[in-house]
């Protein structure tokens, strides 16, 4: 059952229309259950009992990327993203998840099953995707521009405790995130390497599992339970200076999403809510230090994309962007609609391809527009999407922070 | 219900994708921005003229009733299937098919949205004035169909003053043109005009022509607080009076400024009783000076303090706020009801007093947004539905602030239209005569009634 207060927010909505034309969604759709309005009108009839939940009913409440823009553009301040994940939890309780959705989530709630499928996936995929079909695609994305697995999964790669260089100024847990640990490990690297330059001991628990972002907004809410528990237990420790994540999604998992889901399924939220505060997102760690005195000039230009989840779950605008404007020598260029949603939405581009492919090709055409070699967006789902679309090898898609360490080793070489 | 070979034929012009008929669907097209729902049978959307003239053809022969609807923004209950029948939804016909830079026009299929054009004229030097507080989601079909006013109808007019022709789709499925693009147009009876305001009632409207004008210059808005609304609605008689003609002239009372505040934190002051935004454009010099001389007036009648914005941004954060003032002062309570009562712009200050006495005596919550510059009031009224004693109170408030703008010579719609809510005051504004010639006009274009049902005209009493 969705919680009460909750529920209460569906009679904030004045249907004044104000959060439609802003949603992607909408605007590759135009019809009203694509639209926010719609889809919060429509939850509202089934919390009244006046519409029955139906396969039609989840096909609309999966129409959306979970972008929070609604939200943000709500000027009655209705919580539509809350709203609608609640809602989609309530449904898959009574449809089930489809089956793939089932299996990758019973992949990313196991800590075992998952490093040793990503193993088998490492030795016998990387090269086996060589085999597939050159037209072949996940969702919107073509197989060639999938990317490779890592060698090791990153958290193999370091010690717990990866020890400062030079003076000692600061100590922080590194949550890793499924994607750095077993796709990114370059993010991974760059991170580890511009905190210890910069004098920061960093710590990586070993026994640290998924966020369990995907795995909750689609709706299994309970299966991601463990992964909450289990991080909140490695992550609640008060003698460290913050916990970083490179991930805008775990970030906003840890941030709030875990007050939110513990909070709405009834529990004891107190942990999640004080291991919200203390999570940073590394570009707003990084704006405490200055890094000018360690940055060598990186000719180039540079444009940047918002994450949905940095953005607008976090807030968090300026820091990344200060990040990149502080790399002597490399131009930063702001696209058309830097913080419009790149199409991605978790599994949305897998379960909508044309609509995705839609909204994507705009993000594309924003990029191509600024002449930009590099795109930077700290967010894995973003770059997934975003390198998947682009039909050259001219523009790279990086972390701002595998930016900035490119800076750093200039002049360590 | 509509037989399904009626609605097969409708397939055939639309397809299966763009008619909708599933019960979630059907829901999402049962209401506007008001509270009032109707579920119609199916929703069409055309995406041409061509289809639009078969989807009235079929509806015409086989006698199937046809709201037109573009976003659903409006405040009336307009574009609801009052009586059942198929909703005619224009959101996917929505091409900016010309924008004429030499003769200064601009040519757009009706779902193109308000500041969708706004911007795109904008980017060569251009502008469309007519800038309702829905412009990010109202559609250029709704906006002429409503001749929907705004913020800058002190300056600039109203969607009317802007249209140059349209092409229109009757109910027989025949399709016209009125007017022309240029600027001057004599040739027979004003048709262009008719069909803005119709509310929908007349025709289709599938292409519509607009006037545009060279974007100003410079643009300055000036922030005035009042400790008092008297003084504020003063200073607004006093511009008006004085001949000076700012770009938009808005008034927030206390109860919006706080909801407002609350939403955008712009760092407005909670301990005003009202604030008066002012837009002044045009070129530099005289912007300058008008800007100096509103600022002059507003410290003669009162305000407490007179800010003028430093830059473009500041502009810009300034108005979305004010075009955020609906939906903010609205979460305060379940439903919030907009009144839109319109009064000569010298009566402006007791209007708002009256209003604020009406509600106060019905122990209604209410709180006051207006363009005061054209003395279009919208107090913004709270109540929750759900609650049948109160919105009796609400009922009786509504009542009295029709007859109050009656009394003063002002009208019972500047702008949100009549359509449910307000038909029943129409006799008290427009006599017998009127209303039959209306109906005559309505029975010309739409002999046998199917199109928007249920609408102003028809609705009687309550
Ligand atoms: C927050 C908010 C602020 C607002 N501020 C203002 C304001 O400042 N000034 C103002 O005037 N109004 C305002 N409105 C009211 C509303 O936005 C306008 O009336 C707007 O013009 C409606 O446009 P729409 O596309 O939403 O039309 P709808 O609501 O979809 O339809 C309105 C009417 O137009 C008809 N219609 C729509 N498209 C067509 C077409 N192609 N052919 C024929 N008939 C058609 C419908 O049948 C209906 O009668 C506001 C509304 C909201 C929610
Ligand atoms: S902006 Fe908010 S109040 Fe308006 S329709 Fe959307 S959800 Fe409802
Ligand atoms: S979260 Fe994004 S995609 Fe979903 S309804 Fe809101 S704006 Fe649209």
């Amino acid at each position: 059952m969705i919680a009460e207060k909750l529920r209460e927010e569906v009679y904030n909505c004045i249907r004044c229309g104000l959060c439609m034309n802003k949603c992607p969604v909408y605007n590759q759709l135009y019809f009203e259950g694509a639209a926010p309005r719609g889809k919060v009108q429509l939850i509202k009839k089934v919390l009244e009992g006046k519409l029955e939940p139906s396969e039609n009913f989840c096909r609309m409440l999966s129409l959306c990327l979970l972008c929070e823009t609604c939200t943000v553009n709500c000027p009655s301040g209705v919580a539509l993203d809350r709203l609608m994940k609640a809602m989609r939890a309530e449904v898959s309780e009574k449809f089930g998840l489809p089956w793939q959705k089932r299996a990758m989530f019973h992949l990313l709630s196991s800590d075992r099953l998952l490093p040793f499928c990503l193993f088998w996936g490492r030795t016998v995929g990387n090269p086996l995707r060589s085999l597939l079909p050159a037209d072949g695609k996940v969702g919107t994305i073509p197989y060639h521009r999938l990317p490779l697995l890592n060698r090791r999964p990153l958290l193999n790669q370091f010690p717990e405790v990866v020890p400062a260089l030079g003076r000692r100024v600061g100590s922080v847990l590194y949550f890793t995130g499924c994607a750095t640990n077993y796709l990114f490990e370059n993010v991974g690297r760059s991170v580890i390497a511009t905190l210890t330059r910069l004098g920061v001991e960093v710590i990586i628990p070993k026994a640290q599992m998924c966020c369990g972002l995907p795995i909750a907004l689609s709706g299994a809410r309970k299966m991601a339970l463990k992964n909450i528990r289990r991080n909140l237990e490695i992550f609640s420790r008060d003698d460290v200076d913050a916990v970083i994540v490179d991930c805008a999604s775990c970030g906003s998992a840890l941030k709030k999403e875990y007050t939110h889901i513990l909070e709405e399924l009834g529990e004891n939220a107190e942990a999640a809510r004080t291991l919200g505060k203390r999570v940073l997102d590394v570009a707003e760690y990084l704006s405490r230090f200055e890094l000018e005195k360690f940055l060598r000039p990186l000719p180039g230009r540079v444009t940047y994309h918002d994450p949905c989840h940095l953005v607008r779950s976090q807030g968090v605008r300026e820091e990344p962007r200060s990040l990149l404007k502080r790399i002597p020598e490399l131009e930063f260029v702001e696209m058309e609609g830097p913080d419009v949603c790149c199409g991605g939405g978790g599994t949305f581009q897998w379960e909508h391809p044309e609509v995705a492919a839609g909204i994507t090709r705009n993000k594309i055409k924003a990029i191509a527009d600024t002449g930009a070699q590099f795109v930077a967006s700290g967010c894995p789902g973003c770059r997934l999407q975003i390198y998947g679309s682009l039909d050259t090898d001219a523009i790279q898609v990086l972390h701002p922070v595998e930016l900035v360490a490119m800076a750093l080793e200039r002049r360590l070489s | 219900m509509l037989r399904q070979e009626v609605l097969e034929q409708f397939i055939s012009v639309v397809g299966p994708d763009r008619c909708k008929t599933s019960p979630e669907d059907l829901l999402t097209y049962g209401y506007d921005a008001c509270i009032y729902e109707y579920v119609p049978d199916a929703v069409l959307f055309p995406k041409s003229t061509q289809e639009a003239a078969d989807i009235m053809r079929i509806a015409s022969a086989e006698h199937v009733f046809v709201t037109p609807r573009g976003a659903g923004s409006g405040l009336v209950a307009e574009a609801l299937a009052k009586h059942g029948g198929a909703v005619v939804c224009f959101t996917m016909m929505n091409r900016i098919l010309e924008i004429n830079t030499a003769n200064r026009y601009a040519v757009v299929e009706p779902g193109v949205v308000i500041s969708e054009l706004q911007k795109a004229v904008d980017k060569v030097g251009l502008f469309y004035p007519p800038d309702p507080g829905s412009a990010a989601v109202a559609t250029m079909g709704g906006a002429v169909a409503m001749n929907a006013g705004g913020m800058r109808g002190v300056k600039y007019g109203v969607t009317r003053d802007y249209l140059l022709g349209l092409e229109i789709v009757l109910p027989s499925g025949e399709v016209m043109v009125t007017g022309t693009v240029t600027a001057k147009d004599v040739t027979g009876y004003d048709l262009t005009r008719l069909i803005c305001g119709s509310e929908g009632t007349l025709a289709l409207v599938t292409r519509i022509n607009v006037r545009l004008l060279p974007k100003p210059k410079t643009k300055r808005t000036l922030q005035a607080v009042y400790n008092s609304i008297d003084d504020a609605g003063t200073t607004v008689s006093r511009i008006v009076e004085a001949g000076i003609i700012p770009a938009t002239l808005e008034l927030m009372d206390k109860t919006v400024i706080k909801a407002v505040e609350e939403f955008s934190q712009l760092g407005l002051p909670l301990d005003a009783e009202a604030i008066l935004l002012v837009d002044v454009d045009g070129g530099p010099e005289s912007v300058e000076t008008e800007a100096a001389l509103i600022a002059d007036f507003c410290r003669t009648q009162g305000a407490r303090e007179v800010r003028v914005s430093l830059s473009e941004k500041e502009n810009e954060l300034l108005w979305s706020a004010r075009r955020s003032a609906f939906g903010a002062v609205a979460r305060l309570r379940p439903t919030c009801m907009i009144e839109d009562a319109t009064v000569p712009v010298s009566y402006l200050t007791s209007a708002i007093k009256k209003v604020i006495e009406i509600c106060g005596r019905n122990r209604v919550q209410v709180g006051v947004l207006a363009h005061a510059g054209d003395g279009n009031l919208h107090p913004l009224i709270l109540c929750d539905q759900r609650d049948k004693a109160e919105m009796e109170r609400v009922e009786r408030a509504m009542d009295e602030i029709v007859d109050y703008a009656l009394s003063v010579g002002g009208t019972l719609s500047g702008e949100h239209g009549i359509g449910i809510p307000k038909s029943k005051y129409l006799p008290k504004q427009l006599s017998e005569t009127s209303l039959s010639m209306m109906r005559a006009i309505k029975r010309a274009f739409d002999p046998s009634g199917i199109l928007n049902p249920g609408s102003f005209l028809e609705q009687r009493g309550s």
